[in-house]
């Protein structure tokens, strides 16, 4: 698939809908009107690109912001349920537990230890690659051949 | 001083495993579990065996920001090296990759784009 630069922005577009919290649930029609593809091509379009349906997406980026939220945040849970665009809090816990094993206040019971500085992010919650290495076994950097290899 | 390993941020894990293995073809060199992520590292099946590409995971928001940013300007975040970018991009193409550059002559290189599906576009290029 080879997508033109209007093709391209087109769909970057449609991510830029998808991740605006406050915008109501968008139907696939009216997402794919706004962006000018047919509902068809603007779904198999996304998912190469993105590697997600754009129900899927949003869903997903709607679960992420819930977690940093919930995590770093003071809100409560029914608040960071409206936050992230969900209109009623039992579809919300549902989805959330689904996706996470967990529901929204027990995952914050469980990460509220690895917040030390109100505000700040830890770590634990948001790594990059080279903070993750320092809580690696010694065998991470063995010239070792995985099993798969052998 | 040496350069051994890279990384790549992906919004997902799973997902980037599953297309820099499946699809790009690289090899799985490690994958730990480090309390709710994972290190994965890849090395390409052409070696050398021991530089190895990082998939990390991109939680932070700041890092979210930046690679959205990237990815809508249209610059890729990283680029491999192939032999053969005609056939890599007939190849990728047949596993549904999109692109947002079909192989191009660009002065001593041919260089193609791709969406890695995980946030990322990766530039692939082959010197003349």
């Amino acid at each position: 698939m080879l997508l033109r630069h209007e093709g391209f922005r087109r769909l970057c577009r449609a991510r830029d809908l998808l991740l605006d919290m406050r915008e109501l649930p968008l139907t696939i029609h009216e997402l794919a009107r706004d962006v000018q593809i047919s509902p068809f091509h603007l779904i198999r379009q996304f998912e190469a690109v993105f590697g997600l349906t754009p129900h899927q997406f949003r869903q997903a980026s709607r679960l992420e912001l819930a977690k940093h939220l919930l995590a770093t945040g003071e809100r409560s849970v029914t608040e960071v349920c409206m936050e992230v665009g969900f209109s009623s809090l039992g579809s919300f816990s549902v989805l959330f537990r689904r996706r996470t094993g967990e529901t929204p206040s027990a995952y914050r019971r469980r990460m509220r230890p690895f917040i030390s500085v109100p505000g700040m992010v830890s770590t634990d919650l948001t790594p990059g690659c080279l903070t993750l290495m320092g809580r690696l076994p010694a065998s991470a950097f063995a010239p070792v051949r995985n099993f798969r290899e052998a | 001083m040496r350069i051994r390993l890279t990384s790549i941020m992906v919004d997902d894990q799973e997902k980037a495993f599953r297309f820099y293995t499946d699809v790009l073809g690289f090899k799985e060199k490690r994958d730990i579990p480090v309390g709710q992520y994972r290190w994965i590292t890849v090395t390409s099946p052409e070696g050398p065996d021991d530089l190895e590409l990082a998939l990390e995971p991109n939680a932070n928001p700041a890092g979210k920001a930046f690679q959205t940013a990237m990815f809508a300007q249209g610059i890729p975040v990283a680029a491999f090296e192939v032999d053969d970018i005609a056939g890599e991009f007939k190849r990728l193409s047949g596993h549904g990759v999109a692109f947002t550059t079909e192989p191009t002559p660009a002065g001593p290189i041919t260089l193609a784009v791709f969406a890695d599906t995980c946030g990322n576009l990766i530039q692939m290029y082959q010197r003349a």
